[in-house]
């Protein structure tokens, strides 16, 4: 008897996680999208772009936001403002990988990650060089 | 040569090794000392490739591309020794030289007695055959003209190395690898327990000797874990100590599983039961260490982690995946192989408030988690998608809830029956206690119901575990470690309430002798200094000098930036004051130069609209590209020159003007116009934005100002900071303190009880109450 009762409620117990578990989980996923994508849902979801250094970029001290141009890869281009200053490495990243959503034409960003692929990998033109240093 | 010889040697030996082993376990014992002398051969092997590695590295061979890639001269010691496993190749390398000195132990451990010496040993050693594989195919001895045959000729020795990156210039850079790879390494040690019980088919006195080294994984590689959330935390200024990033979870999955297989491995010896479990667990622990070492070493992740990762190559990744593919069917091949035998086990006791119970329900609980931070963590494999930190936070919030009540209560409760009476009245004390904190903790500002609950429930973890330390040690015995770890992850979790839930934090413009208000605090800029850090010669640091005071206390703050050469880019550290029961931690964020544009002369001129500006009129006409093309490479580049043309009337005469500005990366340095026939104004092309056509499309940034009234030398350069309080966070590293001492505690006894008690084991096997598995035993 305490046996069944047992296996009972290891089953609700397990279950209940499962479908809690599924439900935070679609809840907190964060999908890749392009910008089109992005003003499309509400939901929060990163995009990955190139920064477009001819266009505005400067960061306001009051409200602490960084304000830059990106151009995703689909070649759609959107102001993104970021929660923050502006992040490590922005001015020799190869890829900008923003996480936010568009709210009225703006992709207001949570945080920022800067992708510098080569950043940490020695070119055989640097051998030279290096003994210069 | 000399390196990837004795890699080859170790390699070849390994091989031989595992075949003398295997066949050792087969019956022909005389193989065992074949096993044994090619696994010598193994470690030397590996040993001496290690320390050749530390040698070319302290003597700066840089004609090794490894050394020339991580390593330079101008490094101090500590920090020229950790440029050992700074890199990849360092990294397998320093994997293979703790795999070998472990093994060293483990054989002399394992030759002592009944220990499985055959079955143990040739999973072991076929763990260290893989990794030496890996160092074959990604060894850090390779010349630069083997590694870049265009570039560098055949000898060529460079007098400086590139250096070690700035983010890694730091003590924990010193001890904080090691000691996550030492509890990686270890793990390979339960898992050869765990796989020599299944290959020998004896499934119970693996688990008394198999103790000490759970406990030293668990206790090492908790330690590297957190070691990592505090050089997070204090030194990289990532803001918190946790971040649930896939290099952070995937080390702390086998951790998990490993506390898990820890308490289960204790009920065994103590009732028989979970026998299957284990031999899962320790199996399962040893798996997610390679999965670990797939996600974080293959560039698998590479879009989805603040760790910068770089591409080891196709070949890394096949022998990465092929690591645990390979070990992954051969632990499934095993258990389906002892199926039979393992059907046979009997199941664990079915009443519900037995000790067993409750420590199947926490090694559940635990389970779970793990399951929960691997189903997040390997999301990006499968699919273009991540998840939040909130996924990991709300699912492991219930399951810590249930862990902090299971570790409490169950050590009121016994293995066989329980008396409720007793079982009650000991929890009065702890009750009250636990109930008078929390109404302090309510009183000074927890509110959220179910955090109450989950301090409430750690309390009482806390104060049943602390009670009972305490009476075994008035009583003279020293068996507390067990105790001790669960204080320690009581305060933990209790820390992690007051600084995850209740932090604050505010970014704070700080202009230079401008005082602002934060926390009660009153914060001061008042400059900066450069200085010279001994281990990085390339680059001077500034220390930013913030004036903090609070009730007429005042203290400097200094966090740092600098420009760093190596990485292109700004490197940051924060600055915390640590007080006893919260910090306040300040990170730098940026500088912004005094502008020379005062505020109230910037327009912005929307194309073909008239603007009035002091007692001028001035309208936008167009930009001036030059021969540029509008949008073309050049403007990509940042690098142009770009005009605005506009015509300005001052109420006599009207004149246009073309604003020639020349940008570079994107940073402008206007040229200053006048009008011919009025000087008073001087204008400045700032930059050009373009907005959505509904805000009014293309605008120009002028700066039209009165040299006259603008008093040069008022604006004063602003630092940004973010400043936040982080209550009880000392609370939390307490607790890991506290922790890491019960893990040794439990290590140092568990470790007498096996020497001194050799016949334990007997005694275990006597005391299992089920008569089937008797007739089982070899």
């Amino acid at each position: 008897m305490t046996g069944k009762i047992k296996i009972i409620i290891a089953s609700v117990v397990v279950v209940v996680f499962i479908v809690v578990g599924f439900m935070s989980f679609m809840d907190n996923k964060i999908d890749y999208a392009s910008f089109a994508d992005a003003q499309k849902r509400l939901k929060t979801v990163e995009v990955k772009g190139v920064w477009q250094k001819d266009k505005e970029t400067k960061y306001d001290a009051e409200k602490s936001t960084f304000t830059f141009y990106m151009k995703d890869e689909a070649n759609t281009e959107m102001k993104v403002i970021l929660d923050g200053a502006k992040p490590n490495n922005f001015d020799i990243a190869t890829m900008i990988v923003a996480k936010g959503k568009v709210k009225d034409d703006v992709f207001y960003a949570k945080e920022i990650l800067t992708k510098c692929p080569s950043k940490y990998e020695g070119k055989g033109e640097d051998v030279k060089k290096s003994s210069n240093l | 040569m000399v390196g990837k010889l004795l890699i080859y040697v170790a390699f070849v030996a390994s091989l031989i090794s595992i075949i003398g082993f295997f066949l050792a376990h087969m019956g022909k014992e005389n193989f065992l000392k074949i096993g044994r002398l090619f696994f010598h051969i193994t470690v030397i092997g590996v040993l001496t490739a290690a320390l050749y590695l530390m040698y070319n590295v302290l003597t700066h061979q840089f004609q090794f591309s490894y050394v020339w890639e991580q390593s330079s001269t101008d490094l101090q010691l500590p920090l020229l020794v950790s440029t050992f496993w700074a890199g990849q190749e360092g990294s397998f390398m320093l994997w293979g030289l703790f795999t070998a000195i472990i093994g060293i132990f483990l054989m002399n451990y394992v030759s002592k007695g009944e220990r499985m010496e055959a079955q143990v040993m040739a999973m072991f050693t076929l763990v260290l055959s893989f990794i030496t594989l890996i160092l074959i195919l990604k060894s850090p001895f390779h010349y630069l003209w083997e590694t870049f045959p265009k570039d560098v000729e055949f000898g060529y020795q460079p007098a400086e190395g590139r250096g070690l990156n700035p983010l890694l210039q730091n003590f924990w850079m010193a001890i904080h690898p090691p000691t996550l790879f030492l509890g990686f390494a270890s793990l390979t040690v339960p898992f050869a327990f765990a796989m020599g019980a299944l290959l020998k088919n004896d499934f119970d006195s693996w688990a008394s000797f198999s103790v000490p080294w759970i406990l030293f994984s668990g206790g090492i590689l908790g330690l590297g874990i957190m070691m990592g959330g505090y050089w997070a935390y204090s030194i990289l200024g990532w803001g918190g100590y946790w971040a649930w990033d896939p290099v952070e979870n995937s080390s702390l999955i086998p951790w998990i599983i490993n506390v898990a297989s820890l308490h289960t491995i204790i009920a065994q010896r103590k009732t028989g039961g979970y026998k299957k479990t284990n031999l899962l667990l320790s199996i399962l622990a040893f798996l997610l260490v390679l999965y670990s070492t797939f996600l974080t070493r293959s560039g698998i992740l590479g879009d989805s982690s603040v760790h910068s990762f770089t591409d080891p190559g196709a070949e890394v990744y096949a022998a990465l995946l092929a690591f645990i593919i390979t070990f992954s069917v051969i632990s499934i091949g095993m258990i389906l192989f002892r199926f039979k035998n393992l059907k046979d086990i009997r199941t664990e006791s079915s009443q519900l408030m037995t000790k067993e119970s409750l420590l199947f329900i926490g090694a559940l609980l635990l389970c779970a988690s793990a399951l929960v931070i691997f189903v997040g963590t390997s999301l990006p494999i499968f699919s273009k998608a991540k998840v939040d930190m909130t996924f990991y936070n709300n699912m492991n919030l219930p399951i810590a809830i249930g862990l902090m009540l299971t570790m409490g209560l169950s050590l009121y409760i016994d293995w066989k029956q329980t008396d409720y009476k007793k079982f009650v009245n000991n929890l009065i004390l702890p009750g009250i206690l636990s109930f008078v904190t929390l109404i302090v903790l309510i009183i000074i500002g927890l509110q959220n119901p179910i955090y109450i609950l989950f301090a409430f429930v750690s309390l009482i973890a806390f104060f049943i575990n602390a009670r009972i330390a305490v009476r075994i040690l008035k009583s003279g015995k020293m068996n507390v470690g067990g105790m001790f770890a669960h204080i320690g992850i009581a305060l933990f979790f209790l820390g992690v309430i007051g600084s995850a839930k209740y932090s604050q934090e505010v970014n704070l413009s700080l202009q230079e002798g401008k005082t602002q208000e934060a926390f009660g605090y009153k914060f001061t800029y008042v400059g900066a200094n450069p200085f010279m850090d001994a281990n990085n010669k390339r680059d001077t640091m500034y220390a930013f000098n913030i004036n903090v005071e609070q009730d007429n206390k005042e203290m400097i703050m200094r966090p740092v930036m600098f420009f760093s050469k190596f990485s292109n880019g700004v490197m940051k550290s924060p600055d915390i004051a640590y007080f006893s029961y919260k910090d306040l931690y300040l990170s730098p964020m940026s500088l912004e130069e005094p502008s020379p544009y005062p505020s109230e002369s910037l327009y912005s001129l929307k194309k073909g609209s008239k603007t009035k500006a002091n007692e001028l009129e001035v309208e936008f006409i167009d930009f001036d590209f030059g021969t540029m093309q509008k949008g073309g490479k050049e403007m990509a580049s940042g690098n142009y020159t770009l005009g605005a043309i506009l015509k300005v009337n001052d109420g006599v005469n009207t004149e246009t003007l073309n604003l020639k500005t020349k940008f570079t990366e994107g940073t402008p340095s206007p040229t200053p116009f006048t009008m011919q026939n009025n000087k008073k104004y001087v204008f400045y092309f700032l930059n050009m934005s373009v907005k959505g056509e509904e805000a009014g499309g293309t605008t120009a940034s002028v700066s039209i100002m009165d040299p006259s009234t603008v008093s040069s030398g008022s604006e004063k350069e602003t630092l940004v900071v973010a400043a936040s309080i982080k209550p009880f966070i000392s609370v939390l590293w307490t607790g890991v303190l506290i922790l890491f001492v019960g893990f040794i505690l439990s290590i140092v006894r568990r470790r007498k009880e096996i020497l001194f008690k050799q016949p334990e084991k007997v005694e275990e096997v006597k005391k299992d109450s089920n008569p089937k598995n008797k007739g089982k035993k070899k």
